[in-house]
């Protein structure tokens, strides 16, 4: 990890928390109900690429670019994508409209689709090879 | 609508930064769970119940809030990084698996108490997000 990896970091999250707050418009001006949509798919969304891509960088292109792609791409974009902060903020909001077993089902929920979709983008790029 | 962009591209760029140089100084322990995430989403979270009540109780502008909670703190934590480090796990063993699923769930009781805390910390405690959000 080198300054200039910090900086790949920076402009990565900046982009991709500028995803996440667009997604996070986009859903909610389509979907009206309690279920905290928006941030469910940004999370699961997220969670397959970074699968995915950190099987890829990881094995096959490490020696080639270094940690500048992994520092841009997955600390960066798909981390500053994804929100562990804004979940819990949901889950906190959701007990208190719908009780706590909502929001232990909705938490519940995320991340067992969170691990299943990480698994699976870490499986394609496994088969791929 | 250009300045929310600024705002949020801006704070998820400082977020992300925090969160890089957060899991520099947290070390991992030897069985591989990243503790490093864990820290910088426990943080993330407690920051985001802080500004959210001081947003609540007008202390913080909607574009603070925007600046600091969509941005800084959304970027500061991160879910895709925390699934992906356990099924790295989930992967090794069957007693790493467990280790695993238990630290999991730690982690979400975990963050949960950081929104409230925060939360707790940054407004009037007879009025907590969970009445504010049934309109109290």
């Amino acid at each position: 990890m080198t300054a200039l990896d910090v900086l790949w970091v920076g402009l990565g999250g900046g982009l991709g928390s500028l995803l996440r707050w667009w997604v996070g418009r986009v859903v909610g001006e389509r979907y009206r109900g309690d279920f905290p949509l928006g941030t469910f798919l940004i999370n699961i969304s997220g969670a397959l690429p970074m699968g995915y891509l950190s099987v890829l960088f990881a094995v096959d292109w490490h020696t080639r670019h270094g940690t500048a792609l992994t520092a841009f791409c997955l600390t960066g974009i798909i981390g500053g994508y994804t929100t562990f902060s804004s979940m819990q903020m949901d889950a906190v909001k959701l007990a208190g409209t719908r009780g706590h077993g909502r929001a232990a089902s909705y938490l519940g929920l995320s991340v067992v689709a969170g691990l299943l979709a990480a698994a699976l983008g870490a499986a394609l790029a496994l088969a791929q090879r | 609508m250009v300045n929310l962009v600024i705002l949020v591209m801006v704070g998820g760029g400082l977020g992300a930064m925090l969160r890089e140089f957060t899991m520099l100084m947290v070390p991992n322990p030897v069985d591989g769970f990243p503790l490093d995430i864990l820290v910088a989403n426990l943080l993330a979270a407690f920051l985001l119940g802080l500004v959210t009540a001081l947003h609540r109780r007008q202390v913080l502008s909607d574009d603070v809030y925007m600046l600091l909670g969509a941005g800084i703190m959304g970027g500061m934590s991160t879910f895709s990084s925390f699934v992906y480090g356990s099924v790295v796990l989930m992967h090794a063993s069957i007693a790493s698996a467990v280790v695993a699923s238990v630290c999991v769930v730690v982690s979400l009781a975990l963050g949960y108490l950081a929104i409230i805390v925060g939360d707790n910390l940054g407004g009037q405690a007879r009025r907590p997000v969970a009445a504010a959000a049934r309109g109290g």
